[in-house]
């Protein structure tokens, strides 16, 4: 399994690699504009920051996806089916990949917003800033207040639903290439099944009752949407392991 | 050994192989011959364990043939399939991270012998490069079968002769080596059994020493009566 998670890894290392690259330009853009005194530099910075926590977050699960497609699809696949690992693994392995590389860039970001926070802190005091989120979140008409506890249980939240996002696809396109290849309209077949299950499994995890504090709400949907990444798993490697030629 | 019993694979409407029941043994070297979209190469897949049969079963030591199969079968696809980031050291890393068969020092040794670096990306590679480091890879493997489909395709005449003296060095009385080529008169050179294949179906499996002696003819006479005439004599 190990062998084949650093294969995973190293498959999706270029556009992470640039994601870095990305960060790290807006990173610099971002303390070039602290210590210079710039905040028209330092607030564009910011937001190219927040929309890289966005897109990268993002990038990780679809990058998974692309890849497992390409190694149903193309010839690549080869090296992967060829080896003696079963679709169980083989799937784990990617399942992992995604998951790793979520939580990782999770705490990438996350670590990186909280040197950045700390340095605006440091000039413009704890409070002061506190203040201007919590009046934003007001603004926004949602009662969670921004602190330690609640921004990890929606980051944990945000990972696992991505997670369980990813797997129902994972299942969708396996479907596709195991079961309706070479049918006509099987893309868009596809997409259909992975918006239905999308849609019930963002029912059932609606259906966490509103009590309790926020954190628990958040670590429950973030338990169910585990759980449906575990069944997805499941069923997306049993039907590779029983129909799938590439 | 490696056995297909009414063997069968569609696609849609078409049907690539067509109940070929087959049974390969070792000490052999076979010949597996036919035109274009015969069946040669799904018939491989299926043995390969990569493509799964609509009826029917292949079989290695009796058993379906899946994940313990694949560890002793190292099977050459005729069609690239390597990463896009590989060199052709990494490409030996990788066979060497999954294949417990697999000798770093044998492969090493093929690649000097075939005139090829390890530094050098495979994206780079002619075709005819890439060919032998697939038979390099394939080959620096300690496996029981080996299937090798159009081993020899784009691949110069000098490489050839370096490819056929290294599929020769493979063959040993525990093993099984099964090559599909459209150059029959260079597979003749090889192989001592040959399998007609012909619309998906199974003509005949012959000796090639007994065509010679019995029938007066050879492997390539044999194919020419077969598909040249569509009939067999």
């Amino acid at each position: 399994m190990f062998k084949l998670l650093k294969y995973e890894f190293r498959k999706t290392a270029f556009p992470k690699l640039v994601m870095l690259a990305l960060t790290v330009l807006a990173e610099a853009a971002f303390l070039y504009g602290y210590f210079a005194n710039k905040e028209d530099a330092m607030g564009t910075a910011v937001l190219f920051l927040v929309l890289l926590t966005l897109v990268g977050i993002a990038l990780m699960g679809i990058m998974s996806l692309v890849i497992l497609h390409r190694d149903m699809n193309t010839k690549q696949g080869y090296m992967l089916f060829m080896t003696p690992n079963s679709c169980y693994k083989i799937l784990g392995a990617k399942v992992l990949e995604c998951g790793l590389s979520l939580m990782l860039a999770g705490a990438f970001f996350f670590a990186l917003a909280v040197l950045d926070m700390d340095l605006v802190l440091r000039r413009e005091g704890v409070e002061r800033i506190w203040d201007v989120f919590n009046q934003m979140l007001q603004t926004l008409n949602t009662r969670l207040e921004i602190n330690v506890p609640n921004v990890l249980a929606v980051i944990c939240y945000i990972v696992t639903s991505w997670l369980c996002t990813v797997t129902t696809a994972f299942l969708a396109d396996v479907i596709s290439s195991a079961l309706l290849n070479g049918r006509k309209g099987n893309l868009f077949i596809t997409f259909l099944l992975f918006l239905v299950l999308s849609y019930l499994i963002g029912k059932i995890v609606s259906l966490v009752p509103a009590t309790g504090t926020i954190q628990a709400q958040f670590l429950y949907q973030s338990l169910i949407s585990l759980g449906f990444a575990g069944l997805m798993y499941f069923v997306t490697a049993w039907i590779m392991e029983k129909y799938l030629s590439v | 050994m490696l056995e297909s019993k009414n063997l069968t694979r569609k696609f849609g409407s078409k049907t690539a192989v067509d109940g070929v029941t087959l049974s390969l043994k070792p000490g052999h070297i076979y010949a597996m011959l036919g035109p274009n979209g015969s069946g040669k190469t799904t018939w491989m897949k299926m043995a390969a364990g990569l493509m799964k049969p609509t009826s029917g079963e292949v079989t290695f030591q009796g058993e379906p043939v899946g994940i313990a199969s694949r560890e002793q079968v190292a099977y050459m696809s005729t069609e690239p399939y390597f990463y896009a980031w590989m060199s052709i050291r990494d490409a030996g890393k990788y066979y060497e991270d999954f294949f417990a068969d697999f000798s770093m020092s044998r492969f090493k040794d093929l690649l000097t012998r075939m005139d090829l670096e390890e530094d050098l990306k495979i994206r780079t590679l002619s075709s005819g490069m890439v060919a032998k480091m697939k038979i390099a890879l394939t080959l620096s493997r300690d496996a029981k079968v080996y299937m090798l489909d159009e081993p020899f395709n784009g691949i110069d005449l000098l490489a050839r002769d370096e490819i056929r003296t290294t599929i020769l060095e493979a063959a040993r009385e525990d093993k099984l080596l099964l090559l599909s080529s459209h150059l029959v008169e260079e597979m003749e050179a090889i192989a001592d059994q040959a399998v007609f294949i012909r619309n998906g179906k199974l003509i005949e499996v012959r000796d090639l020493e007994e065509l010679r002696e019995t029938d007066g003819v050879s492997m390539a006479d044999r194919y020419r009566m077969i598909f040249g005439h569509g009939e067999v004599n």
